[in-house]
């Protein structure tokens, strides 16, 4: 019998281009699959694990988002809303005076400005050093290597903060081992031009692109590991194919592994925008009062807003708040386009140990 | 015919070096190329980073005194600047020691929760992608400034809250607790746990926002150690019977367990760049302090990263005790 049904010729019901929909001749009614399927404990058992996970995803979602919802439910509200307890998420009367006093008095255009081409320009340089570096370490058998690997790590290790001190001299007396100086204090006095001893880098972006061009910079380490584990993953063939052909290594480099490194490049480079963006050690270090006007100087209380009154603790975290949601905005519309490479990118680079 | 053949002999002699010399030349080229590749890093290594290392150095052994000219003098001291960070300076020891715990603790519940949040996302489900991105996004923008703000607020908190116990006047009492301590130590209470487990429990679940704020590149690590396992593994243990529960102790948790002595040395290494390490702001006040810059910081940011150094190696000793390497080399 059992041998008589398969045997039986299917009946097509339903047959376009591409799909075929077939019904077989004694097949179990449709009622009956569905019970069988849905009155198990294996069915049961995903069906809660479902929830239970979407319930926790969502839970954790709303921790992740809360502040973001707070923090521009805040933004609206007007100073009368701060000392009304009945007031929570919603105002009670929006105003958009504290965007309008953030941005004309404490000049977000120019900030805004300032940051971009400071995170903009470091970041393209160091995405592009730390990957030749990366690759450099991944592909190619030199005398040292491991050592000088060891100091990528120290890089990594020792943060920018335990060094704040000479980090700051260093840049403040600018020299290089000394022989700015030694030109400069010794062998060319008298010459006006060629005077370099007291070379301050401070309140320039010169130290950046120093920091940046020789990979040195904010968590460059993290980013010269990340680029090498993927630079490892990637087929020696491929260059020794290119090599074959009469191809250079910085040829083959530029033409052949920069291309299918694109996603990991967009990463690199969405994270070195967006920890210069909001950076606020290296500004405070290398900038003072009379520095660049950057983001970190715009976060402060404009002067046309009064602040002096019972709700003040409120409302100066207000607009505060304002002006970190300005501060965000640009790189929540970046991360919007780019989210998609930043899995894409970390899951190809297969870090491993 | 003679002379022909000793010709052709010392053809053979003549080239058989030369063909040896090439190759050697070959790799030693490819070598150079390499040192051309990484030589941006040789020279800030040289010229700014060893120098800088060094300077810190010596700076937390000397006075400095700017000079009028331009340049500075260096005094030295000996061991002052450390004695008066130890035994001077009135807070120190204390942010010191209260620091360190905190790491101590917070190292276990930041790979706990992104390892399994990394499992979850990991799974095949409706929404992965939007789940994602949220997640990652502290990665992107709860740093530096956006952090700082987030330490000084106070109006989340209140938010949170109800509005009957809102405070206009200081404000700062009424920090709303998800849980509370009293509440779960009863619940407990027959239980014969710790009550110190139970209290470092209940702060992990108030602390929830600081974790997953600081646990995105911990995920996406995992994530990436998650996505190399390759499946014919799982799909062999679920042939053989295992429940999800033996195929994650006996299958995920040893091959990611690399990632977990990454993202130990990762956590502290992070912890320490944070902007609301109590410890470095601290040392960022006492370095303020002074008009170019005070060197006992320098004392103080040593001593601090040796600790932390040693912290590492502590780690990571006892964690790749229990790492399983699938490949022994690379």
């Amino acid at each position: 019998m059992d041998a008589n049904r398969i045997q039986s010729t299917p009946i097509i019901k339903k047959e376009t281009k591409n799909k075929i929909r077939v019904e077989f001749e004694g097949r179990t009614s449709a009622w009956e699959r569905f019970k069988l399927k849905v009155f198990s404990v294996s069915f049961l058992k995903d069906v809660v694990w479902y929830i239970f996970r979407l319930i926790l995803l969502i839970g954790i979602s709303y921790v992740i988002i809360y502040p973001f919802i707070s923090k521009v439910a805040s933004s609206f509200m007007s100073r009368e809303d701060f000392v009304d307890a009945t007031v929570l998420l919603i105002a009670k009367h929006p105003t958009l005076e504290t965007y309008k006093a953030v941005i004309v008095d404490n000049e977000y255009f120019r900030a805004m400005l300032n940051t971009f081409v400071l995170s903009a320009s470091t970041a393209i340089i160091q995405t592009f050093i730390t990957c030749l570096i990366g690759y450099g370490f991944a592909k190619f058998k030199f005398k040292g290597r491991k050592l000088l690997f060891m100091f990528v790590v120290l890089t990594m290790i020792v943060p920018h903060s335990t060094v704040r001190l000479s980090m700051f001299m260093k840049f403040r007396y600018f020299d290089i081992l000394g022989i700015f100086n030694f030109l400069g204090g010794g062998v060319f006095e008298s010459i006006d031009i060629l005077k370099f001893t007291d070379i301050s880098l401070i309140n320039s972006f010169m130290p950046f692109y120093i920091l940046s061009a020789t990979g040195l910079a904010f968590k460059n380490g993290l980013y010269i590991f990340m680029l090498r584990q993927f630079f490892r993953g990637v087929p020696d063939e491929l260059e020794e194919s290119a090599y074959i052909d009469g191809s250079g290594p910085f040829r083959t480099f530029v033409q052949i592994i920069l291309p299918l490194s694109v996603p990991m490049l967009i990463t690199v480079f969405m994270f070195a925008f967006s920890w210069q963006w909001t950076d606020n050690y290296y500004t405070r270090v290398f900038f003072t009062h009379q520095g660049p006007y950057t983001l970190r100087a715009f976060i402060k209380i404009p002067r046309s807003l009064d602040t002096e009154y019972p709700g003040q603790n409120m409302y100066v975290a207000a607009i505060r708040n304002t002006c970190g949601i300005l501060i965000m905005l640009p790189l929540i519309l970046i991360y919007a386009f780019l989210q998609r490479y930043l899995v894409q990118g970390i899951e190809r680079s297969g870090i491993i140990g | 015919m003679n002379i022909e053949a000793t010709k052709k002999k010392k053809i053979k002699i003549d080239s058989a070096p030369k063909k040896k010399r090439r190759i050697a030349s070959l790799d030693k080229r490819k070598a150079r190329v390499g040192w051309l590749f990484v030589l941006p890093f040789v020279i800030g290594l040289v010229i700014i980073y060893l120098p800088i290392i060094y300077n810190s150095i010596m700076f937390s052994f000397h006075e400095i005194n700017p000079l009028q000219g331009g340049g500075y003098e260096l005094v030295p001291v000996g061991f002052k600047n450390y004695s008066e960070a130890l035994f001077v300076d009135p807070s120190y020891v204390t942010e010191l020691t209260s620091g360190i715990r905190e790491l101590i603790f917070d190292i276990p519940a930041i790979i706990i929760f992104a390892l399994f949040v990394a499992i979850l996302l990991n799974q095949e489900m409706v929404g992965r992608t939007l789940f994602r991105a949220i997640f990652f996004i502290p990665v992107i923008i709860a740093t530096g400034l956006i952090s700082d703000i987030d330490a000084q607020n106070i109006l989340s908190s209140y938010m949170g809250g109800t509005g009957a116990s809102i405070d206009t006047g200081t404000g700062r009492n009424t920090v709303a607790e998800i849980v509370s301590v009293m509440d779960v130590e009863m619940l407990f209470a027959n239980m014969r746990v710790g009550s110190d487990l139970v209290e470092y429990v209940v702060t992990m679940v108030n602390n929830i926002f600081n974790i997953v704020n600081r646990s995105g590149v911990q995920m996406l690590i995992f994530l990436a150690g998650l996505q190399s396992i390759s499946p014919s593994i799982y799909e062999s243990c679920k042939i053989d019977g295992a429940t999800g529960w033996e195929t994650f102790w006996k299958i995920t948790f040893p091959m990611i367990s690399p990632m977990i002595l990454v993202n130990a040395i990762y956590t502290i290494i992070d912890a320490l760049t944070r902007s609301d390490n109590n410890v470095m702001a601290y040392i960022d006040q006492v370095y303020d302090s002074g008009a170019d810059g005070n060197v006992v910081s320098s004392a103080m940011a040593w001593m601090y990263f040796l600790i932390v150094a040693l912290l590492i190696v502590v780690v990571s000793g006892i964690i790749s005790a229990y790492v399983f390497y699938q490949r022994r080399e690379e």
